[in-house]
């Protein structure tokens, strides 16, 4: 009763347009003032402790490598070596930017960053050479979606820290799926180039894709870093966001040079705005999580779908189906501090391993990025495109067939998702 | 926000260098980062309103006649507000609280509220810049001005 009432608040507040940070807020306290003896102290206490959370430390130090990276040039080396590599097959632009936003998304651990660093370069140069702006658009705004997948990813981060799983066997976890992602919508790109007859460039050789490489590899070690580090037990993830941060600095200012020293206070500011604006959201989804929890919610559920029996292939696709529809009205992260408390117990119980349950969350939260009415990439391409946003909707739909094939073969196949964290571990 | 941003980083930074080259440690670091990060966040949610960062739905608001529009838009606002007054309210008694205890913080030689005191500014301020974000609605009457905010 208790959780209805909370459901209907947020989708009520929700639809009058209220900031879906303030929306989950709002209905959490007012929940809690009319049915449950907790004070609006213990709630402020609540969202405050929320903001001090270590793990999630690692979000603002992520998102401000990923602002240097973007601005510093690395998108641009990575885009040459991606075209150099890829380039001269039929419609190898379109594959150029598909790679780009996989290789990009080595170093920065959120979608929407991943779409504004390649899409901002590459949705112009493919509109001029002949491909449509919505095709561009739909490529990118879809390969943009591998910024949580591929290591870094803020959205593991924040499921590690409600978990308990080790944030570098998420980490390390999310390679194999991120590359058979990257793969299948490559093939998807060389299907339809073949069917459409799109432009190759002129083949690059073997010189140029060294030389291009060789620019690009100072983006690409920060992923090294990063791993190499959280493996080793040399640095915490959230030290390992830090380290990366700096390093990001030092790679655009002093090696590239493409980041005047003069122009880095507005690096930081952009990446400060980002970071505030999702932790008001995630300390909001904090407070919801915690009335759903004085509501017994996560137990009920629990019991609930333990009683029903489910196999567990059962249960993951009631989870997928559940987590598609929750990702599309509400915000990835908020998504995994709501859903994932509840789930974990279950899957846990049903023999499903933890980071695997993180993979699956995860590529759920990639398609929740593309799909109306809260997709955060189609808005943030619309930008980038100078599109309206119906009509990157309309371009982003038909990928979706491939995201969703990704999902399932991850969602079955474990071994895709272990494999790495158990050679290593 | 920028210098807390930068002061984390680099503490966290410079805490690991530390650990690996001098083999020593601060022992306010972490307490240290953990209030800029809060800090950043609380100052942050304002910022967020005037440059207009903060995400909502419009799935139904951007299919309503103007004269709807408005008035839903001032809905949406008496919810923000509403959530500030709270905000402000709850955590002016943690506060109240704290000081009442009068510890200070684990690491850092300050007061507990001090370090917390931003919480109700900050709520003021989201709520000042949620009123300014929808002026336009009552400044004129015409209904190109029913989107904000």
């Amino acid at each position: 009763m208790t959780a209805l009432f909370l459901l209907g608040a947020l989708f009520a507040f929700l639809l009058l347009r209220v900031p879906i940070a303030v929306a989950l807020g709002l209905s959490s306290i007012v929940t809690l003032l009319l049915f449950a003896e907790q004070s609006l102290v213990s709630l402020a206490q609540r969202f405050f402790s929320a903001l001090q959370v270590y793990p999630l430390l690692a979000i603002p130090f992520f998102i401000l490598a990923g602002s240097f990276m973007t601005t510093g040039g690395v998108a641009k080396r990575m885009i040459a070596f991606a075209n150099a590599l890829v380039g001269h097959f039929r419609g190898g632009l379109a594959m150029a930017a598909l790679l780009a936003c996989a290789l990009f998304a080595a170093v920065s651990g959120s979608s929407p960053a991943t779409v504004v660093a390649v899409g901002s370069i590459m949705i112009g140069g493919m509109a001029r050479s002949g491909y449509t702006r919505e095709f561009a658009a739909g490529i990118i705004c879809n390969a943009g979606t591998l910024g949580i997948l591929i290591p870094p990813s803020i959205v593991m981060v924040v499921y590690g820290a409600v978990t308990e799983t080790s944030i570098g066997d998420l980490f390390i976890a999310g390679i194999v799926p991120g590359i058979l992602l990257t793969a299948m919508l490559m093939a998807a790109v060389a299907v339809l180039a073949r069917k459409h007859d799109f432009p190759r460039q002129p083949r690059a050789d073997w010189r140029t894709v060294l030389k291009c490489g060789r620019d690009a590899i100072w983006g690409l070690l920060l992923v090294v870093i990063i791993l190499g580090g959280i493996y080793s037990g040399v640095f915490t993830p959230t030290e390992a966001a830090a380290v990366s941060a700096v390093y990001a600095f030092v790679v655009a200012v002093f090696v590239y040079g493409d980041l005047g020293l003069r122009e880095v206070p507005r690096v930081i500011a952009e990446a400060a705005k980002v970071t505030a604006m999702l932790m008001f959201i995630i300390a909001n989804a904090y407070l919801f999580a915690f009335v759903l929890t004085t509501e017994q919610v996560p137990q009920t559920m629990s019991r609930w779908i333990t009683d029903l029996g489910l196999p567990p292939w059962g249960f993951l696709l009631a989870l997928n189906v559940l987590l598609l529809a929750a990702g599309s009205f509400m915000e990835a992260t908020s998504v995994i501090l709501i859903f994932a408390p509840i789930m974990f117990p279950i899957a846990v119980a049903l023999g499903i391993h933890p980071v695997h349950l993180g993979i699956i969350m995860t590529l759920n939260m990639e398609i929740g990025m593309i799909t109306p009415p809260v997709g955060l990439n189609l808005f943030v391409t619309s930008g980038v495109a100078e599109l309206p946003v119906t009509r990157v909707i309309r371009a982003a739909v038909p990928w979706l067939l491939v995201l969703l094939a990704a999902l399932a073969i991850v969602t079955y196949v474990p071994w895709l998702s272990l494999v790495l964290p158990r050679a290593l571990g | 926000m920028i210098v807390a941003l930068t002061f984390m980083t680099l503490l966290t930074f410079v805490q690991v260098v530390l650990r690996y080259v001098f083999e020593t440690s601060l022992v306010w670091s972490l307490e240290a980062t953990t209030y800029s990060f809060a800090w950043l966040v609380l100052v942050g949610m304002s910022y967020g309103v005037r440059t207009n960062a903060h995400i909502a739905v419009d799935l139904l608001t951007s299919r309503l006649p103007p004269r709807a529009g408005r008035l839903v838009a001032v809905l949406a606002l008496c919810c923000g507000l509403a959530y500030c007054a709270l905000m402000i309210y709850g955590s002016g008694q943690f506060l109240d609280r704290l000081m009442t205890l009068g510890t200070d913080a684990r690491d850092i030689p300050l007061p507990r509220w001090l370090l917390t005191g931003i919480m109700p500014i900050a709520f003021l301020l989201l709520a000042l810049r949620l009123v300014q974000a929808a002026r336009p609605l009552f400044a004129t009457r015409d209904s190109s001005s029913a989107a904000a905010p």
